[in-house]
C-alpha cells in the first residue's frame, strides 16, 4: 500500500485582491503519478509555486512526509533538499554550462558551500551522470554548451536534472510544451518510469498526453479543485465539460 | 589533486608563467637587484599595479563570476591598507620619539613615551590620546591579522544582511556604494581616530630596517606579485569545478539554484567576503608603496573604476581582469600625470589631464555594447578555433521540430 507523501489542505493565495488560489486540496502518495490538468490561469503553476516555497499562501497547510513536516517554514533550497524536485514552465537550464555541468550541479551531494568548494569528482557520480544522460536520451552531448540544445532536449535536460536531485516528489510543470509527438511520446515514458518508485505530479493540458500517462487525474479551476479521478471519470464530468468547452 | 586543477586549468600555468617572467625581468631592471634601468618610483608603481591587479580580480570574481555587482570593494582595500598603515605608523613613531628621548638625563616613562607618540601621530588632528582603534597598532601581528578579519568581518554581517533580504542587482549595488560613502565620511572626521582627512602617511619607511628605499620598494613589489601570484589560484581554485559551476549558476539564474536545493544566500557570502578579505591583502600591500592612505582613497568613485576594470578587461576571466586593471591604472597616471602629449586641434588644445576620464568613460561605454566579452574576450579566437568541435553543429536542433527559432 502506498503511503501519503504530500498534503495540501484548505490553501489559499490572493495576488492583489485576485483569488489564484482558493481553498484548495490535495493529497499525493508515494508513489504515485498524478496529472493535474485545467485551463490556462487555473493555478496549476501556482499551486507547484506554493508546494517548493516559492509563494507563500495566505492560509491552509502544506504538510511532507512521515514526520509532517509543514514546508510553509521553509526556504526554497530546504524544500528542494527535503525530496522535492521542481521542473518549469519554461525550460531553464544553466545554458552557459555544459550538459555535464548541470547535470553534475544537480547531483545529489552535500550542498554546502564549503562541500562544494572541496568537492572532489568522484567514479561514482560520473557513473551516474552516464546514466542519467541515457535515461534522458543526452549521452552523446554531455560536453556540448547546454544553451545549444534544441528546445526537447532542454526540456528533457531538465528532466534529468530533477532526477539527478534524487528527489522523492517531482513536480513537472507542462513538460510537453513545444515538443514533437515523438518527443513527447519518449517524456510520457520518462514520467511513468520514474513514477514506479517516487511521486510525479505533472501538470499539462494536452489531453493525449495525460492519456498516455494514465493514471489518477485532478482538474484545477480558478484555484480550486474540480473534479478527480481516472480521465474517463473526469471528462465525463459536466462540470469539466463546461470549463474546458465553455471557453 | 593540485595537479590535476592546474592540468585542467592551463590559462592558470599561463598566468603564473608571465607573472614570473615580468617579475624576473623587473628584478634584473630595478636599482636595488640590478641593472638600474628602471626607478625606484616606477617600481613602486609597477608593484602597485600589482595590487591593483589583485583586488581587479577579487571584483572579477564577485562580479563577473557570482553576478554580485559590488561597488564597495575598494572599502576592504582601504581597510586593509588603514590596518597595516596603523602599525607602521605607530612602530616608527615610536622609533623617533624614543630616540629623542635617549638624550635625557632620566629614561622616560612608559607614559611619557606613549604621550609623545600620541602628540606626534594625533597633532595634525589637534590630540595626543589614543583612540581605541589604535588599541592593537604596537602590534604587527595583531595588525596582519586585522588585514583580514576587519574587512572579513565587515563584509560577512553586510552581507549577510543584504543577502538574506534578497537585495540583487541595481539595489544592491547602491547599499555597496552607501557602504563605501559611509566608511569615507566616517574616515574623514577628525574625531573617527584615524587623522581625518590626513590619513596616515610615512608608511613607505618601514621600522625596524634601515634599507633604502629601492631596496624596500622591490621587496614590495615581490610580495605583491607573490600575493597576486596565490590570489590568482585561490580565485581559480574556486572559480573551477563544480563551485565555479554552481556561482556562474547563481549569477546566471539565482531562483533555479534554490530549487537544486543550495542556499544560494550562504555562497554569496562566500564569495562577498573572501574576495573582501583579499582586497583587504592588496591594500595593505598597496599602501605601503603609495606612501600614504588617507579617506579620499575609499572614496565611492575608487569603487566604481574597479568595476570599469573589469568590464574593459573582460568579465568572468581572471586574466582579463588582471589585462583591464593593468592597463587602464597604468594608462591612467600616464594620462594624469602629464607625460601624455597633448594634442593640439588648432581651434582646441585636448589636455589629457582634463580629457582622460573622458575617453575612459567613452572606452567603457564602447566596451560595453559593443565588446561585452572586454579585451580578454579576443583571447577566445584563438581558443574557439583550437576546440571547433565544441561549436553549434547541426546536430543542435532536431529535424523533427524544424528550423531552430
Ligand atoms: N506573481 C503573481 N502575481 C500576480 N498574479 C499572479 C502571479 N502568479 C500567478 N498569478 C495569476 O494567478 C493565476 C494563476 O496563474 P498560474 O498558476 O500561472 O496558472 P496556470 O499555470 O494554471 O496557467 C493567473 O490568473 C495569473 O495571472
Ligand atoms: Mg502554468
Amino acid at each position: 500500500m502506498s503511503k501519503r507523501l504530500l498534503e495540501v489542505s484548505g490553501v489559499s493565495v490572493t495576488f492583489d485582491g485576485f483569488r489564484a488560489i482558493n481553498n484548495l486540496s490535495i493529497a499525493i502518495a508515494e508513489p504515485e503519478l498524478r496529472a493535474v490538468i485545467g485551463p490556462n490561469g487555473a493555478g496549476k503553476t501556482t499551486f507547484m509555486d506554493i508546494i517548493t516555497g516559492k509563494t507563500k499562501p495566505d492560509e491552509g497547510k502544506v504538510i511532507w512526509g512521515e514526520k509532517s513536516i509543514s514546508l510553509l517554514g521553509m526556504s526554497e533550497s530546504q524544500i528542494a533538499r527535503a525530496g522535492i524536485g521542481r521542473k518549469f514552465q519554461k525550460p531553464t537550464v544553466f545554458e552557459a554550462q555544459t550538459v555535464r555541468e548541470n547535470l553534475a550541479m544537480a547531483l545529489k551531494n552535500k550542498r554546502g558551500p564549503f562541500d562544494v568548494l572541496f568537492y572532489r569528482k568522484t567514479a561514482n557520480g560520473a557513473a551516474r551522470i552516464e546514466a542519467l544522460a541515457a535515461e534522458i536520451g543526452l549521452s552523446d552531448q554531455l560536453t556540448r554548451v547546454a544553451g545549444e540544445l534544441s528546445h526537447g532536449q532542454k526540456q528533457w535536460l531538465e528532466i534529468g536534472m530533477l532526477l539527478a536531485q534524487d528527489p522523492r516528489l517531482l513536480l513537472v510543470d507542462e513538460p510537453a510544451a513545444g515538443m514533437t509527438p515523438a518527443e513527447r511520446e519518449q517524456t510520457t515514458d520518462l514520467l511513468v518510469r520514474a513514477a514506479k518508485t517516487r511521486a510525479v505530479v505533472v501538470v499539462e493540458h494536452d489531453m493525449e498526453f495525460v492519456r498516455r500517462l494514465n493514471c489518477k487525474v485532478t482538474v484545477l479551476h480558478e484555484g480550486s479543485v474540480l473534479a478527480e479521478g481516472s480521465l474517463d471519470h473526469v471528462t465525463q464530468n459536466p462540470d469539466v465539460i463546461e470549463v474546458y468547452l465553455g471557453r | 589533486m593540485t595537479k590535476s586543477f592546474l592540468a585542467t586549468n592551463r590559462s592558470v600555468l599561463v598566468f603564473l608563467l608571465v607573472l614570473s617572467l615580468f617579475t624576473l625581468a623587473v628584478t634584473v631592471m630595478a636599482e636595488a637587484t640590478g641593472y638600474g634601468l628602471i626607478s625606484t618610483s616606477f617600481v613602486k608603481t609597477l608593484g602597485k599595479t600589482l595590487c591593483l591587479c589583485l583586488i581587479a580580480i577579487a571584483m572579477d570574481v564577485v562580479w563577473g563570476y557570482c553576478g554580485i555587482l559590488s561597488l564597495g570593494h575598494f572599502a576592504f582595500f582601504g581597510i586593509g591598507g588603514y590596518a597595516i598603515g596603523m602599525w607602521l605608523m605607530y612602530a616608527r613613531t615610536e622609533e623617533i620619539v624614543a630616540g629623542s628621548l635617549a638624550n635625557q638625563p632620566l629614561p622616560a616613562t612608559p607614559q611619557e613615551v606613549s604621550d609623545a607618540i600620541g602628540t606626534q601621530i594625533f597633532g595634525v588632528v589637534g590630540s595626543s590620546d589614543f583612540p581605541l582603534i589604535w588599541s592593537f597598532a604596537h602590534s604587527l601581528p595583531l595588525q596582519l591579522l586585522a588585514i583580514l578579519i576587519v574587512p572579513g568581518l565587515l563584509a560577512l554581517v553586510f552581507g549577510w544582511l543584504a543577502f538574506r533580504s534578497r537585495v540583487t542587482g541595481v539595489y544592491l549595488s547602491i547599499l555597496t556604494q552607501a557602504m563605501t560613502l559611509a566608511l569615507s565620511l566616517y574616515l574623514f572626521q577628525n574625531d573617527s581616530g584615524l587623522r581625518g582627512n590626513n590619513g596616515l602617511s610615512g608608511l613607505q619607511n618601514i621600522p625596524g630596517v634601515s634599507a633604502s628605499q629601492d631596496d624596500v620598494s622591490i621587496w614590495f613589489f615581490w610580495a605583491s606579485a607573490v600575493a597576486l601570484g596565490l590570489g590568482y589560484l585561490l580565485f581559480a581554485f574556486v572559480t573551477s569545478g563544480k563551485m565555479g559551476s554552481v556561482i556562474r549558476a547563481i549569477r546566471d539564474d539565482e531562483a533555479r539554484v534554490r530549487f537544486l536545493g543550495y542556499h544560494v544566500e550562504s555562497y554569496k557570502l562566500f564569495v562577498f567576503t573572501i574576495t573582501a578579505m583579499v582586497a583587504g591583502i592588496a591594500g595593505a600591500l598597496y599602501y605601503p608603496q603609495a606612501g600614504i592612505i588617507n579617506p579620499a582613497e575609499i572614496a565611492p568613485i575608487a569603487s566604481i573604476y574597479l568595476a570599469v576594470w573589469v568590464a574593459i578587461g573582460g568579465r568572468g576571466r581572471l586574466y582579463g581582469a588582471v589585462i583591464g586593471a593593468t592597463l587602464v591604472s597604468l594608462l591612467s597616471s600616464w594620462f594624469t600625470g602629464g607625460s601624455a602629449p597633448a594634442i593640439n586641434l588648432g581651434f582646441y588644445k585636448i589636455v589629457w589631464t582634463d580629457w582622460w576620464l573622458v575617453l575612459l568613460g567613452l572606452s567603457f561605454v564602447v566596451v560595453t555594447l559593443f565588446f561585452p566579452q572586454g579585451i580578454g574576450g579576443l583571447f577566445d579566437f584563438v581558443a574557439v578555433k583550437r576546440n571547433s568541435d565544441y561549436g553549434p553543429s547541426e546536430g543542435a536542433w532536431r529535424a523533427e521540430e524544424g528550423k531552430p527559432e
